[in-house]
């Protein structure tokens, strides 16, 4: 990995082991690379300890993004998705993959890439989503894919699951973001959020686009950015509430707690509040910012990680500041 | 009173004192008649005590008289009676007597001071001439001494002993008979054969000294002969130049080049046989030679005895004489110790690498006595004038043409740890202020010379000398060749971008689509310091189709060949990690030194992509809707970061997707 290969790294996605001590993050060449945070987080931490304790070459492609189950590790790339123990991983042990699988090709030209995975939890399948446009859904036992969920003109930027009604959220390229109702495997509703405007604040940014590359929920309230700006929108009435004036594209929005943290276009973690207002912008290292990710499942190394056009990544221990950076 | 009257009557009598008679009234001699009274005739005859008791008497009878005046004074009677009278004519006469005694004792006291005085006289005479007899006395014994100690000329003269005297001597000289007995005559006999002996030793000390003249002048005679000889030789060695060369073993030049090689440095010497060799055996393009002052380096290989001893005195000399002249500034001093440490080996040597078109590659290697380094300068001289470019003047920089040519090597400082220590003696801080002046001491030179310093790299070298010289002369030469061409071909390329063409050879067109729209408008040379301040300012343009709000500014960083690119409205990572990262594709045939301008060609199809995709994307408002879409792809967009498709692909002519 020469200096410039190392400036040109772009890390697209992150997951956290199911213990929690581990963070597991993909970047544009095909690799996936395992620091241990609770070596990064101890107080006689050094510079070593913010290096990958395993790096390893996954896909032949970028690694868009990265799940994590109970006992695995699912990253994918070009057009399959392979799973990982994280056992093995922990361990320092380059890992054989366990199991391969991979999506229909629509052209044999391209091979289309993988942009989301969600898990159903109720039906334990895997959902996932891509570049030839279709929603895929996988049996995570069998490995044997399910269904497939049309209606996307263009391909699929973000998957998002809501736990009360069994819905699928995705958005897509096309600027729509589509409800599906996983047991029927039906679409529920079509949202073309760039349509809309909140209290004459319109949504769209016409320079950027209408694409829509992030989505999350929170029970009624559904977060969804990209191209028109980060909107927040009440589900029961599917009406946008909030737009927040964040300058950039928002590339990942989570709910916590009472704040909504996006990242995005611009070097810093915004935080905003459900009114509508952006509370404060935290600055990072990397120029603009791909993946954000909370480690709420062990309460000792509770932190945000950030990722983005850098070989960097942000670890936030106190969620108003930097703390300290691992690094490829 | 009295004492008046009494020399009142007698006047006439002369007295005689001295005892000769005296005339002293003017009296005729003839009257002889006068009486003479002498006292001190009558002197003699007195006793003193007699007059003493005389005196005596006189006084109490004169104190008597005076009394008896006085009772006849006191009894009344009158003065000029007759009893006062007659008491005062006794009166009289005792002071009469008096006067005489008076006179007697005067006369004996005198009297007696003569005598004594006279014996004084004779006493001193005699003291005198005592005292002169002692002094005649202690000169003689001086001179008596002086005598004893006169040493004469002949004991130094060393005298062969008597026993070798008496054997050696002819008879005549040594006189056994009187010598045996007489000291005196057996040393001058001894010095007489030794005279003798001088004088035949001398005659033998003549007859040498001619002959060792006549000897010398024929030792000259030879002499001349041998160097008349020389021109002779001269004259055959050049007339069989000409057939050296037609054999083509220049013998007479190597000789010299041998003759001139044994007074190099070891360091260089290496260099050299090393360098010769492998020219000789591997690569006919390069061929080294010696150039610099062989008198000077034959000094300083002078034996060190001689030396120190001129030096010494010339120095104790110099040195009064400039104390008594001018004193040196301390910095002056400095100033020469360090240029003492820097010094110059004089002899230096020269390799020169040819390329395939004709240009040369000078190296001149230099060797630094104190410092035990070897240091590099270098010329360029090309077949055809390359003054066009003026972008491209830095790049054929002596200074800067051998930077790096191994990983971090940039010859700026000097790689002998020891000489730290040597720079601070002379308080030379960094080598760097030197170097432009001494050139540059690469490390890959000082392993072509054998110097293995411990400094260098983590693994440790076993090799010395001849091996490490060996070991590391072809990649090395094929190094500076390889730097060579590149920065030759670099050159040409700069000067046709200047002309905003961009020149991609015909080997390399099928990287890239027929029609590319965007083009090179401004071709501009910026500093580093420049850069780093103005980033988002001018630098080198690109610009499609004029437009003016449509300009690129990319910056060409020449070390690691990095493209940066700022637009005036966002960075565009995407498109400098394809040229970028992905520019082993872009390289060309070997020996790859196509890489910049297909590295710019590329950054313009990449601009036609992004403006026609991106114009596709949004409604109209980025950019001017008349890009319309030319390009060949399957998708305008993928993944998270909605990446272009910038690759293309031969000979399909579309785009895709990495």
């Amino acid at each position: 990995m020469g200096p410039v290969e190392l400036l040109h790294m772009s890390v697209f996605s992150q997951s956290f082991s199911p213990c929690g001590r581990f963070l597991a993050a993909g970047n544009n060449y095909g690799e996936i690379a395992v620091f241990s945070l609770s070596a990064a987080l101890s107080p006689d931490a050094s510079e070593g300890s913010q290096k990958p304790i395993l790096n390893f070459t996954a896909h032949d492609g970028p690694v868009f993004t990265l799940l994590s189950t109970d006992t695995h590790l699912l990253s994918a790339g070009n057009g399959e998705i392979r799973a990982w123990s994280w056992a093995e991983l922990i361990k320092k042990v380059s890992p054989i993959n366990s199991r391969n699988t991979s999506t229909q090709v629509l052209t044999s030209l391209e091979i289309p890439e993988i942009n989301a995975m969600i898990i159903n939890p109720k039906d334990n399948s895997l959902v996932v989503g891509g570049g030839d446009n279709n929603i895929h859904i996988m049996d995570m036992e069998t490995g044997i894919f399910k269904s497939v969920l049309k209606g996307h003109t263009d391909y699929i930027h973000c998957l998002c699951f809501k736990e009360r009604e069994g819905e699928i959220l995705s958005g897509g390229e096309d600027g729509a973001v589509r409800i599906w109702d996983s047991r029927t495997n039906r679409p529920v509703h079509c949202i073309e959020v760039f349509r809309y405007e909140v209290k004459q604040i319109r949504m769209r940014m016409p320079q950027f686009g209408k694409w829509i590359s992030c989505l999350a929920t929170d029970s009624d309230w559904m977060l969804c950015g990209g191209g028109p700006s980060l909107s927040l929108w009440h589900l029961r009435s599917m009406s946008p509430t909030s737009v927040f004036p964040l300058p950039g594209c928002q590339r990942e929005a989570v709910f916590h707690q009472d704040l909504i943290m996006s990242v995005g276009e611009g070097p810093y973690v915004s935080h905003c509040l459900h009114g509508g207002t952006v509370k404060a912008q935290i600055p990072c290292t990397p120029s603009s910012l791909n993946t954000l990710a909370l480690n709420l499942k062990n309460t000792e190394h509770r932190v945000m990680t950030v990722g983005g056009s850098s070989h960097q990544i942000d670890v936030f221990t106190n969620f108003s500041y930097r703390a300290f950076s691992l690094s490829f | 009173m009295s004492s008046d009257a009494v020399k009142k009557r007698k006047p006439k009598v002369i007295r005689n004192e001295a005892g000769t008679p005296e005339t002293k009234r003017g009296r005729a001699e003839g009257e002889q008649d006068v009486l003479v009274y002498n006292e001190e005739v009558e002197l003699e005859g007195r006793d003193p005590q007699q007059d003493y008791m005389l005196y005596k008497d006189t006084c109490a009878a004169l104190a008597k008289l005076m009394a008896e005046i006085q009772e006849l004074k006191s009894g009344g009677a009158k003065v000029g009676s007759v009893e006062m009278e007659e008491r005062r004519r006794q009166c009289s006469v005792h002071f009469i007597t008096l006067k005489k005694l008076n006179r007697m004792a005067h006369m004996r006291l005198k009297k007696g001071r003569d005598q004594t005085h006279e014996a004084k006289q004779r006493v001193d005479v005699l003291h005198l001439q005592l005292q002169n007899l002692l002094y005649e006395v202690m000169h003689l014994q001086k001179e008596i001494s002086k005598c004893l100690e006169f040493k004469s000329q002949h004991e130094e003269i060393e005298l062969v002993s008597e026993e070798e005297f008496f054997q050696e001597a002819p008879a005549e000289i040594s006189r056994p008979h009187v010598t045996r007995d007489d000291h005196h005559q057996l040393t001058l006999a001894r010095l007489d054969w030794e005279l003798e002996q001088r004088k035949r030793l001398a005659e033998q000390y003549k007859m040498s000294l001619a002959r060792k003249e006549k000897i010398h002048k024929a030792i000259e005679q030879k002499r001349e002969y041998l160097s008349s000889l020389q021109p002779g030789l001269q004259s055959i060695m050049q007339a069989s130049l000409p057939v050296q060369e037609c054999l083509s073993m220049p013998f007479e030049q190597m000789q010299k080049q041998a003759e001139v090689a044994r007074h190099l440095p070891p360091p260089l010497y290496v260099l050299l046989v090393q360098a010769a060799a492998y020219g000789q055996a591997c690569d006919k393009t390069l061929s080294a030679s010696i150039s610099g002052d062989v008198d000077e380096a034959k000094a300083l290989s002078r034996p060190p005895e001689d030396s120190q001893d001129d030096e010494s005195d010339s120095d104790a000399e110099e040195e009064q004489q400039n104390t008594k002249r001018r004193r040196a500034t301390v910095g002056v001093q400095l100033d020469d110790k360090r240029k003492e440490m820097l010094r110059r080996h004089p002899l230096s040597l020269c390799v020169d690498l040819k390329c395939k078109d004709g240009s040369v590659l000078h190296l001149f290697f230099y060797y630094l006595l104190n410092l035990n380094i070897l240091t590099v300068k270098t010329k360029v001289s090309t077949t055809t004038d390359l003054s066009g470019a003026v972008s491209a003047g830095e790049l054929l920089n002596s200074e800067s043409l051998l930077n790096c040519l191994y990983a971090s090597d940039h010859g700026q400082e000097t790689p002998n740890p020891t000489n730290r220590y040597q720079f601070d003696k002379v308080g030379i801080t960094t080598f760097v202020d030197y170097v432009s002046d001494l050139g540059h001491p690469y490390v890959w030179v000082q392993k072509l010379g054998g110097l293995q310093f411990s400094s260098d790299g983590a693994q440790v070298c076993v090799l010395m000398g001849n091996a490490l010289s060996a070991s590391h002369m072809e990649r090395t030469m094929k190094l500076l060749q390889g730097r060579l061409q590149a920065r030759l071909a670099l050159h040409k390329q700069f000067s046709s971008l200047e002309h905003s063409i961009i020149p991609v050879s015909g080997e390399c067109q099928h990287l890239f689509p027929a029609k590319v729209v965007s083009g090179l408008t401004r071709w501009t040379m910026m500093s580093y310091q420049e850069f780093t301040v103005r980033f988002f300012q001018s630098g080198n343009t690109l610009s499609n189709r004029g437009i003016e709000n449509q300009c690129l500014k990319v910056w060409f960083l020449p070390v690691c060949c990095v493209r940066r690119i700022c637009s005036s409205w966002r960075l565009w990572r995407e498109e400098q990690s394809e040229v970028n990262v992905f520019r082993a594709e872009l390289q060309g045939p070997r020996p790859g030194l196509q890489l910049l301008t297909n590295q710019i060609q590329r950054l313009c199809v990449c601009l036609d992509v992004y403006l026609e995709m991106e114009s596709q994307v949004c409604d109209g408002s980025e950019g001017p809707k008349e890009f319309p879409r030319e390009k060949m792809c399957l998708r305008t967009a993928r993944g998270p970061s909605r990446l272009k498709p910038f690759k293309y692909n031969h000979p399909q002519g579309f785009f895709s997707h990495r």
